[in-house]
């Protein structure tokens, strides 16, 4: 489904700051694969959906989606495929606007032209269903303006508007983060659920490293720009969190002491 | 009697021109300040179509000198990247050139004698200039206002108030930022310059001058419109932007007749309402801070 070829990105070239935050990252993902992605603060992980989507072109490599190479497509047109909520929930949504007007912004676009009405008591009626769905009252507040809703009510909104167009890939960004415990869980419960009825392309960031090896179907992780780890199945089934970490430490090791041959 | 009646036909028409302020100051969310020189295009256009014998097809040409301006300022700004007051200034600046160009080099065109759309209507229907004027204001400001409630219900309008919302989110969905910023400024532009077309058809006369402190003016307009209807949905947005321009006119034609200040200083009031209106919120936040220092005086 997304092929992810050779990747490089490097940030603030020719200056002090430069920085490489992709190093040659290449990544096959499968359709109906629901990948979570691990990897320390500063790994490349936001940097990689951030080259998904479009919003920098990379330096190098290529990007396929669904066999279309899209590495140079503009932002809102792959948009169309790509369903994205972030970790900050401010951004997936405009806040002085309706809960239905946000729906209907991502309903719509696919399916009206643009002068037909934004939304219909159909619509209406649809939307309220797939609220209901999660069981937070959201249904009984489409005319309340998105900017009230706590964080994790924001959330939930976002990844209704994400999933209700079905999307070829769904990009996951830490996106209970922001949220407190009990709903996060519950976040993450509709996430599943979405994924699962959907059967959709997803890849999910996470810091939580029980629920990367519990959620989904792959896990890979991050460092410095590079894909150290990737497992599934069986090997993934018998990994604990101990072995991701035992694992973690001694590619650092290694890449450490590379470091000291060079400069040996 | 006919000071009032006067002052409602001017803030009416002047009201389409609020409108537009209020799409690209509310709701797209960015000063546009190539407002002062869409509007005098708009007008010196209308004027050059009225003394040719084409009073309607000058309207229509006015719409569209809108449109381009608007565009030009996008395209400044979306395409390359120019700070969008900045984009308006040039835009403004350019088209000050541009209406003496249209208008034949003078600064100055008078229409008395030409066949105006209030001529048109007069001698049509039999009756008096003075009635054709309001009918004409009423309708031309119930289009508007009617058109544009409609268009910010579709799919069209609710891109727009989402890019004036939230432009990340927006370029993160499918929806193309750019174009959407050329359609909204030209839109907005579009009415400012029509507003500036019925004008100089309704006064007789085009001054290269026109549009100048038109901006202030047309958010003097928004902003007293907020004060009667508040803040709620862009419906009455819409509707508050007109009934702000016609109180607007009638605070001046009040003023001016009861001589409580000279004509030449109503560029210098309509400023200070709207410095006074914008600072409301610093106003509250040096209350707040006096209430909380004062309270604990007390303690
Ligand atoms: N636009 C940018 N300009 C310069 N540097 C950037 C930019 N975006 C990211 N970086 C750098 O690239 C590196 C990777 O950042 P990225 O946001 O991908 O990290 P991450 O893996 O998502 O981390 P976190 O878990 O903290 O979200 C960081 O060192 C960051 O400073
Ligand atoms: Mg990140």
């Amino acid at each position: 489904m997304l092929k992810v070829e050779n990747l490089k990105k490097t940030f603030a070239k020719n200056t002090p700051n430069e920085h490489l935050a992709l190093d040659n990252l290449s990544l096959d993902v499968k359709a109906g694969e629901f990948i979570t992605v691990l990897g320390s603060n500063g790994a490349g992980k936001s940097t990689l959906f951030n080259a998904v989507c479009g919003t920098f072109l990379p330096d190098g490599g290529k990007i396929i989606l669904d066999g279309k190479d899209i590495t140079f497509e503009c932002e809102h047109k792959r948009a169309k495929s790509i369903g994205r909520v972030f970790q900050d929930p401010m951004r997936g949504t405009a806040p002085n606007m309706t809960i239905e007007e946000n729906l209907a912004l991502a309903y719509s676009r696919k399916y009206k032209g643009p002068l037909s009405w934004a939304i219909k008591n159909k619509d209406r009626d649809f939307f309220r269903s797939i609220l209901s769905e999660f069981g937070m009252g959201l249904e009984d507040r489409l005319k309340t303006k998105v900017g009230l809703l706590s964080g994790g009510q924001r959330q939930v909104v976002t990844l209704t508007m994400c999933t209700m167009v079905t999307p070829k890939l769904l990009l996951l960004d830490e996106h209970t983060a922001a949220l407190d415990p009990a709903t996060a869980d519950k976040v993450m419960e509709i996430t599943n659920d979405i994924v699962k009825r959907n059967n959709l392309t997803t890849l999910m960031i996470t810091h939580n490293m029980a629920q990367a090896l519990t959620t989904g179907t792959r896990t890979i992780m991050l460092d410095s720009g590079q894909i150290i780890m990737d497992v599934a199945g069986a090997e993934r089934d018998k990994m604990t969190i101990d072995d991701v970490l035992e694992m973690y430490s001694q590619k650092k090791k290694q890449s450490f002491a590379n470091d000291r041959m060079l400069l040996n | 009697m006919t000071l009032w009646i006067g002052s409602l036909q001017l803030g009416l028409l002047y009201g389409i021109m609020a409108i537009g302020i209020y799409i690209s100051f509310r709701i797209l969310n960015i000063p546009d300040l190539t407002a002062e020189g869409s509007f005098t295009f708009g007008l010196a256009v209308s004027a050059i179509f009225t003394v040719n014998g084409h009073p309607f097809l000058g309207l229509i040409m006015a719409i569209i000198a809108g449109i381009i301006a608007g565009n030009v300022t996008a395209f400044l700004q979306t395409k390359l990247f120019i700070h969008p007051v900045l984009a308006g200034i040039l835009t403004m600046s350019g088209l000050y050139s541009i209406n003496l160009w249209v208008m034949g080099g003078s600064s100055n065109l008078s229409l008395i004698g030409q066949d105006t759309v209030f001529k048109y209507v007069q001698n049509l229907s039999g009756l008096d200039a003075n009635s054709v004027k309001t009918i004409l204001a009423i309708i031309s400001a119930l289009i508007c206002v009617i058109i544009l409630i409609l268009f910010f219900k579709t799919q069209l309008g609710m891109c727009i108030r989402a890019v004036g919302d939230n432009e990340a989110m927006v370029s993160a969905s499918s929806i193309n930022v750019d174009r959407t910023k050329f359609i909204g400024f030209g839109i907005s532009n579009a009415l400012i310059a029509l507003s500036g077309g019925l004008i100089a058809q309704y006064q007789g006369y085009a001054d290269i001058n026109s549009g100048m402190g038109i901006l202030v003016v047309g958010l003097a307009s928004v902003i007293i419109g907020e004060v009667f209807l508040g803040k709620r949905g862009v419906a009455v947005g819409v509707c508050s932007a007109v009934l702000g321009s016609v109180v607007y006119r009638f605070i001046i034609a009040w003023a001016t007749r009861s001589n409580f200040f000279p004509a030449y200083m109503l560029k210098l009031i309509s400023a200070i309402i709207v410095a006074l209106a914008l600072a409301i919120p610093a106003i509250k936040y040096y209350k707040e801070i006096r209430k909380i220092k004062g309270g604990d005086k007390n303690a």
